[in-house]
C-alpha cells in the first residue's frame, strides 16, 4: 500500500517537472520571434488608395501562428521569395493550418510562383486565375486541396527540380524543354502518372484499397487506342477528366469524376461537336454528340442528377471508365442486367430471345433504348397506335399480331386494372379513415398490392400468357380481396349509423314521455293549486 | 258519473303515459349499455393457430427440468418427457382453480402446488380436490429434432 | 304523486325510515326557479355542463380500461382503442366532443351569470367556485391533450408548458415540476396523466360538490329587479324533469356528432385525428395550435414584441393574462352597483367587451384559413381584417339588440375594444400600440365622465 502511494508520488513529481521543463522552452521560443523589417513592411503596406492590403483579419491570423510559423514567413520574405503585398495577403487569406503552411513556405516553388512580381500569368498562381490572366488549373486555393499535395506530393514531383532551391536565376524561362511538343500531344500522360498510380506498393502507402490497373484498362480503351496509337490526340486521358492542379478523390463530391458529376465530365467532350469532329462510329458513320442531353432526360439521368441517387448509373456505370468502350450490341443486355437481373432472366426464356438474337438485335435496348432511357409505363402495352408492342409486331412479325396485340392487351388491361386499384384505394382507405373505421387490413393489402403490380409488371418480360397470369393472381386475388374489406367496412358504417338511429329513436321515445309527463305533472299542479 | 269517465280516462292516460315512460327507458338503456358492453368485452388474443414450435430457450428448460410450460393460442401448455423418453403435453391449468401444475419427474406425476391436486401422466385425477382430469394435447418430435405442440386434444 | 308526504312503502319508505330524505325531497318541491325578465335558457347551461362532465366520468373511465401511458404503449393504445375495440371508437369520439361541448356550456353559462349579475351577493361563493371549474376544465383540457402522445398534441404541450418558465423567481423549478424534466417528454406524461384522472377528477368533485350544494341551499339568482315577479317554477320535480329532457337530448347530440365526426370538426383547436406518434426529435412544423379556448392567448403572446419595458414580451403577456384572469375572478367584489341590488350598466359592457376582445383573438389565431405560409406578412393582415370585420359585424348585431330590445344606454368600453380592433384590423396599426393608447384614452375618459357624474348618481338606466 504504502509503495504504491510513493510511487504515484513520484509519478506525479516527474510529470510536474516534465511539464515545467516544457513550458519555458515554449516560451523561450515565443519569444525567440522577431519581426524582420521586410515582413513588418509588408504587413504594413497600404494599396493606391491609402487602405492596409492586408486586412485586420488576416493581421490576428498572423498573430495566432506559432513563431516557428512566423518565422518561416520572415525567411520567405527576407530570401525574396515573398516580394508583394498581395502575394503575402493571398497567403494569410487562405488560413492554412500549421502542416500545410509549413509545407507551403518551405516550397521555393510555390511561394516564387505566387510572386506577381517574378510571374506572368501562364506561371502565376493565384486565388482568382481569371483576373489575373491565368489558365483556370492555375487556381491556388485547388492547387492547395490537391489530393496529391495533401499527401505531401508537390510541384517538384510531378515537375522535377529541387524545390529547397533557389531557382530564379538559372530556371530557363521554357522548361521543360520540349513544353510545346508535350501540350500538342499528350501520350505521355498515362504512362507518367502510371509510375505511381500502377505501382501496388507504393500506392498501398496511401490508399490501398485503390485499384492500380488504371493504366492497363486505358490502354484496352478506345480513349487509350486512339490517343497512344496515335489516331487522334484529342483522345481523353487522365488528365482531361481528372484535372490537374487540384485533382481529388473521386469520391469527393468536389470531384469532376464523383458520380453526379461524370455525365458532364464526359458530356464536355462527347457533347462537344467540334471536339468530336472526325471521330466515327465502327460502322464508318459520325459519332453523335447528343448523349449527355438524352442522359439528363432519362430515368437514370433523373435518379442521379435531379434525385441524387448515386447509385444509379452515369456514363460509367455501362460503357466502363478507365476501360470506357462503347457497348456492343451482343454486351448491351449484360451490362443491363447487371442491375435489372429478373427481367433478363425472364426475357431469357421468351420466345423473344430467338427472335432477337436473328434479327441482331440488342435485347433491352430495342425497346427502352439507350441514352434516353424514359421510365416504363403501362402505356407501352398499348395496343393502339403507339404502342410498342404493336407497332413492333406490325412491322417485323405480321403474322403473329393478331395473338401478339391480344397477349399484350390482356397484360395492359391486368396490369392497368391492379394500378388503377392502387391509386383509387388510398382515397377510399383516407375516406373510410375520415369516418373512423379501421383501415389497417385495406393498407396491409395494399402494400401487397404493389409488390405484386411490381412483380407483374417484371414478368412481362416473358411475353408468355400463362407465366403472367400466374403471377398476376396474386394482385388480382388482392384486389378482391381489397374489394371484399371494403365493403364489410362500409357495411360497418352503416351499421352504425342503423345503430345510432336506433338509439336516437329510443332517446326520442324517452323524451317525448318525458315531456308528456312533466306535462301531465304540471297540469295536476294547476288544478291542485 | 262524469267525473268517475273522467277519471278512468285519467287513469289510463297516465298508466299509458308510465307505459311510455317504461319502454322510452328500457331502449334508452338497451342503446347506451350495449356499446358499453360490446366495448367492456375482450378481444380474443391473436396468434399463431396450429402447431407451436417450441423455441431454443423452451428446448433448454425441457432438458433440464424434464417439463416446460409453453404459451400456445392463450392457453397454457405443459410439455414434458415421461420415464420412457416420451414427449407428452397436457393443459397445464389445474381443473380446481386454474393454478399452473407442474411435472414431478421423481414421482413420475403432475402435481399442483396450490392444494397438492395431483394427476397420472394421462392427466387423470389420482388424489386432491381437482374435479375433471387435465385435457391432453400433442407434442411430437419433429424431423430437425425439435419438438412441435399441437394445441387440439388428443 | 300530488300528496305531499311521499310512499312509505318500497326502497325509498325503507331508506326515508331511516335517513330522512323525504324533507330534502320537500325543500326541493318548495324551491323554486325563479322566472322573470330574461329567458329562462340561462337557467340550464349549468345542467348542461354537469352532464358533459358526467359523459367524461364515464368515457373517461372506460377509455382507462384499455389506454396505457408510455412510449411505446400511449399512441398505440388510443389506436388500438379508435380502430380495433367494439366501440371505442364511439367512446373516444364522446369524450372528445363532450370535452369541447363541455367547455362551450361551461363559457356561455359563466357569461351568461356574468352579464345577469348572478354573482352578486349572496351568491360570491357561487362565481368563486365557478372560477374554479372554469380553470380546471382547462386543466382537464390540456393534459388530456397529451395523453395520445402524437405529434399534434407533443408539441402543443412544449408550447403551452414552456409559458410557465415566465414566472419570476420559481418559473423553472415550476416547469421542471410540470414536464418532469427539462423537455417534455414521456415523463411529462406519466405527470399529466395523474393529473388528469386523479388530482384534476378530486379537486373537480371539491369544487363541483360545493358549487352544487351553494346553489341548492340559496336557490337560482333572480334577476336584478326582484320584486316584480315572484313566482317561479318548483325545481323538482319541474325544472329538475326539464332539466334530464334536455341531457337526453345533448345525449343523442353527442352520438350523432360522433358518428359524423367521429375525429372532430377540422376547426382549429378542435380536432383529434391521431395522426403521426409524437417523435420529440422531428422539427416542429407549421399549424401547430392549442385548443380552441386557449387560442386566445396564443393570439396575445404573438402579439407581444420579444422585449418590452425591460421584461421579456411573453412574461409581460401573462403577467397580462393574469391580472384579466384575477379581476374577473372578483367582479363581485368589484361591481359595487350590483351589490346593492342595482343595474350595473358598466359591468353588463365589460361583459361584452370582453367577449369582443375573446372573440378577435381566437378568430384571428384560428387564421380562417386565408392564411397559408406563416410567415406571409400580407396574408396576416388580411386574416386581421377578416376577423376585425367578422367581429364589428357580430358587435353590431349583439349593440343594435342591446340598445332597442335591452335599451342598454352604456357602450363606452365595449366602443373602447371595438375601436381597437377596427384600428388593427382595418387600418393595419400594431395590436400593442393601439391597445395601450386605446386604454389610455378609456380611462381618462372614465375619469372624466366619473368626475362629472360623482354628484349626479342614479342616470343610467
Amino acid at each position: 500500500m504504502k509503495m504504491r502511494r510513493l510511487l504515484m508520488a513520484i509519478v506525479a513529481a516527474s510529470m510536474f517537472v516534465t511539464t515545467s521543463w516544457a513550458e519555458p522552452d515554449a516560451k523561450d521560443a515565443q519569444e525567440a520571434f522577431t519581426m524582420p523589417e521586410a515582413l513588418q513592411k509588408l504587413i504594413s503596406s497600404v494599396d493606391d488608395k491609402g487602405s492596409a492590403v492586408i486586412s485586420a483579419e488576416a493581421k490576428t491570423y498572423f498573430d495566432g501562428l506559432p513563431s516557428h510559423a512566423k518565422r518561416l514567413f520572415g525567411e520567405a520574405v527576407t530570401n525574396e521569395y515573398i516580394g508583394t503585398p498581395t502575394q503575402l495577403r493571398d497567403l494569410l487569406s487562405l488560413k492554412l493550418n500549421t502542416s500545410k503552411l509549413e509545407l507551403v513556405l518551405t516550397n521555393n516553388c510555390l511561394l516564387c510562383h505566387t510572386n506577381s512580381a517574378y510571374q506572368n500569368g501562364p506561371t502565376l498562381f493565384s486565388l482568382d486565375p481569371v483576373a489575373a490572366g491565368s489558365p483556370s488549373y492555375m487556381d491556388l486555393k485547388l492547387l492547395l486541396n490537391d489530393v496529391h499535395m495533401r499527401h505531401k506530393l508537390a510541384c517538384a514531383g510531378c515537375h522535377g527540380g529541387d524545390p529547397t532551391g533557389n531557382m530564379a536565376h538559372d530556371h530557363p524561362a521554357e522548361w521543360p524543354a520540349d513544353h510545346d511538343q508535350r501540350i500538342a500531344d499528350p501520350k505521355w500522360i498515362p504512362q507518367f502518372c502510371g509510375r505511381c498510380h500502377s505501382d501496388a506498393k507504393f500506392m498501398g502507402q496511401f490508399n490501398p484499397s485503390l485499384p492500380t490497373d488504371q493504366l492497363d484498362k486505358y490502354k484496352g480503351s478506345h480513349h487509350g487506342r486512339a490517343l497512344l496509337e496515335g489516331r487522334n490526340p484529342r483522345a481523353a486521358q487522365c488528365v482531361s477528366c481528372h484535372g490537374v492542379h487540384g485533382i481529388q478523390a473521386a469520391n469527393s463530391p468536389a470531384s469532376s469524376v464523383y458520380a453526379k458529376r461524370i455525365p458532364e465530365t464526359c458530356g464536355k467532350c462527347h457533347g462537344d461537336p467540334k471536339v468530336m469532329a472526325g471521330v466515327k462510329l465502327d460502322d464508318g458513320s459520325p459519332i453523335p454528340t447528343d448523349q449527355y442531353e438524352k442522359y439528363k432526360t432519362s430515368v437514370h439521368g433523373r435518379a442521379l442528377l435531379e434525385k441524387g441517387d448515386i447509385g444509379a448509373p452515369a456514363c460509367n456505370g455501362c460503357h466502363g471508365n478507365h476501360a470506357a468502350a462503347p457497348a456492343e450490341v451482343s454486351s448491351v443486355a449484360q451490362i443491363c442486367r447487371t442491375c435489372h437481373a429478373r427481367n433478363g432472366t425472364l426475357f431469357d426464356g421468351s420466345r423473344h430471345k430467338q427472335a432477337f438474337e436473328k434479327n441482331g438485335w440488342p435485347e433491352c435496348e430495342r425497346c427502352h433504348s439507350n441514352h434516353a432511357i424514359t421510365k416504363t409505363s403501362d402505356a407501352m402495352l398499348d395496343t393502339s397506335k403507339g404502342g410498342l408492342c404493336a407497332d413492333c409486331h406490325d412491322r417485323f412479325a405480321k403474322e403473329k399480331a393478331p395473338t401478339c396485340k391480344a397477349t399484350a392487351a390482356h397484360f395492359h388491361d391486368t396490369i392497368v386494372g391492379m394500378s388503377k386499384a392502387t391509386v383509387d384505394y388510398k382515397g377510399i382507405a383516407a375516406d373510410l379513415a375520415e369516418r373512423g373505421l379501421d383501415i389497417e387490413p385495406l393498407d396491409d393489402e395494399r402494400r401487397n398490392l404493389d409488390d405484386a403490380l411490381k412483380t407483374s409488371r417484371s414478368q412481362i418480360h416473358s411475353f408468355d400468357r400463362s407465366d403472367f397470369d400466374e403471377v398476376a393472381k396474386t394482385g388480382l386475388d388482392t384486389v378482391a380481396k381489397m374489394k371484399v374489406l371494403t365493403e364489410t367496412a362500409e357495411q360497418d358504417y352503416s351499421t352504425r349509423g342503423h345503430g345510432l338511429l336506433v338509439a336516437a329513436a329510443m332517446l326520442a321515445l324517452l323524451s317525448l314521455g318525458l315531456w308528456l309527463k312533466i306535462r301531465s305533472i304540471e297540469r295536476d299542479q294547476r288544478k291542485g293549486r | 258519473m262524469d267525473s268517475l269517465t273522467d277519471n278512468t280516462a285519467k287513469h289510463t292516460r297516465r298508466s299509458f303515459l308510465d307505459l311510455l315512460l317504461g319502454l322510452g327507458a328500457t331502449g334508452w338503456l338497451a342503446s347506451v349499455l350495449y356499446p358499453v358492453i360490446r366495448y367492456l368485452t375482450p378481444l380474443p388474443s391473436a396468434g399463431p393457430s396450429g402447431p407451436v414450435k417450441l423455441s431454443g430457450e423452451q428446448l433448454k428448460t425441457l432438458d433440464k427440468e424434464r417439463f416446460v410450460i409453453v404459451p400456445v393460442q392463450g392457453k397454457r401448455i405443459l410439455v414434458f418427457s415421461d420415464p420412457a423418453q416420451n414427449l407428452r403435453a397436457l393443459d397445464a391449468r389445474c381443473t380446481h382453480e386454474g393454478c399452473t401444475v407442474q411435472y414431478v419427474p421423481g414421482e413420475a406425476v403432475i402435481w399442483c402446488a396450490c392444494h397438492n391436486g395431483r394427476y397420472d401422466l394421462d392427466g387423470r385425477v389420482l388424489s386432491g380436490p381437482p374435479p375433471r382430469p387435465l385435457p391432453q394435447y400433442v407434442a411430437r418430435q419433429d424431423a430437425e429434432g425439435g419438438v412441435v405442440v399441437t394445441p387440439q386434444t388428443a | 304523486m300530488s300528496t305531499a308526504s311521499p310512499r312509505s312503502g318500497g326502497i325509498f319508505g325503507w331508506l326515508d325510515e331511516r335517513y330522512g330524505i323525504s324533507p330534502l325531497i320537500e325543500y326541493m318541491r318548495h324551491k323554486e326557479v325563479p322566472l322573470g325578465a330574461h329567458p329562462m335558457v340561462w337557467y340550464y347551461l349549468g345542467g348542461m355542463t354537469l352532464f358533459f362532465f358526467v359523459c367524461q366520468i364515464i368515457t373517461g373511465v372506460l377509455l382507462l380500461m384499455y389506454y396505457q401511458p408510455g412510449e411505446t404503449t400511449s399512441y398505440e393504445s388510443i389506436h388500438y382503442i379508435a380502430t380495433k375495440v367494439p366501440f371505442g371508437w364511439l367512446i373516444r369520439a364522446i369524450h372528445c366532443w363532450s370535452a369541447h361541448l363541455m367547455i362551450m356550456s361551461l363559457i356561455v353559462h359563466m357569461f351568461s351569470t356574468m352579464l345577469l349579475k348572478a354573482y352578486r351577493p349572496p351568491r360570491e361563493l357561487t362565481w368563486l367556485t365557478g372560477f374554479g371549474l372554469f380553470g380546471i376544465a382547462l386543466g382537464f383540457g390540456f393534459s388530456g391533450y397529451l395523453l395520445p402522445w402524437n405529434e399534434l398534441s407533443y408539441f402543443a404541450t412544449s408550447v403551452g408548458t414552456d409559458s410557465v418558465k415566465s414566472v419570476p423567481v420559481i418559473g423553472h423549478w415550476m416547469l421542471l415540476v410540470m414536464r418532469g424534466g427539462e423537455d417534455v417528454t414521456i415523463n411529462t406524461l406519466y405527470r399529466f396523466f395523474a393529473g388528469h384522472v386523479v388530482i384534476l377528477p378530486l379537486v373537480c368533485f371539491g369544487l363541483i360538490s360545493t358549487h352544487l350544494l351553494v346553489i341548492q341551499r340559496q336557490g337560482m339568482a333572480p334577476p336584478i329587479h326582484a320584486g316584480t315577479s315572484t313566482h317561479g317554477m318548483p325545481f323538482f320535480p319541474n325544472f329538475a324533469m326539464r332539466d334530464l329532457l334536455l341531457w337526453l337530448i345533448c345525449l343523442t347530440v353527442l352520438a350523432t356528432l360522433a358518428w359524423l365526426m367521429p375525429y372532430g370538426p377540422k376547426l382549429p383547436g378542435m380536432e383529434w385525428e391521431l395522426g403521426a406518434k409524437a417523435n420529440p426529435l422531428a422539427p416542429a412544423y407549421p399549424g401547430i395550435k392549442p385548443e380552441w379556448y386557449f387560442l386566445w392567448i396564443y393570439q396575445l403572446l404573438k402579439e407581444f414584441p420579444p422585449n418590452l419595458m425591460g421584461m421579456e414580451g411573453p412574461q409581460v403577456c401573462l403577467l397580462l393574462v393574469n391580472v384579466l384572469m384575477g379581476s374577473w375572478a372578483l367582479i363581485p367584489w368589484l361591481d359595487r352597483k350590483a351589490q346593492r341590488g342595482k343595474h350595473s350598466p358598466t359591468f353588463t359592457d365589460v361583459g361584452f367587451a370582453v367577449i369582443y376582445f375573446l372573440t378577435f383573438l381566437t378568430l384571428k389565431a384560428s387564421d380562417l384559413g386565408v392564411a397559408v405560409t406563416p410567415t406571409n406578412d400580407a396574408a396576416t393582415a388580411i386574416v386581421a381584417s377578416y376577423c376585425a370585420w367578422v367581429t364589428l359585424g357580430i358587435a353590431g348585431v349583439t349593440t343594435l339588440t342591446r340598445f332597442f330590445l335591452y335599451r342598454h344606454r352604456y357602450f363606452l368600453l365595449s366602443a373602447a375594444v371595438l375601436t381597437h380592433i377596427a384600428l388593427h384590423g382595418l387600418v393595419g396599426w400594431s395590436y400593442l400600440t393601439v391597445g395601450a393608447v386605446t386604454v389610455v384614452v378609456t380611462a381618462i375618459v372614465l375619469t372624466v365622465s366619473g368626475l362629472t357624474r360623482s354628484g349626479a348618481e342614479g342616470v343610467e338606466s
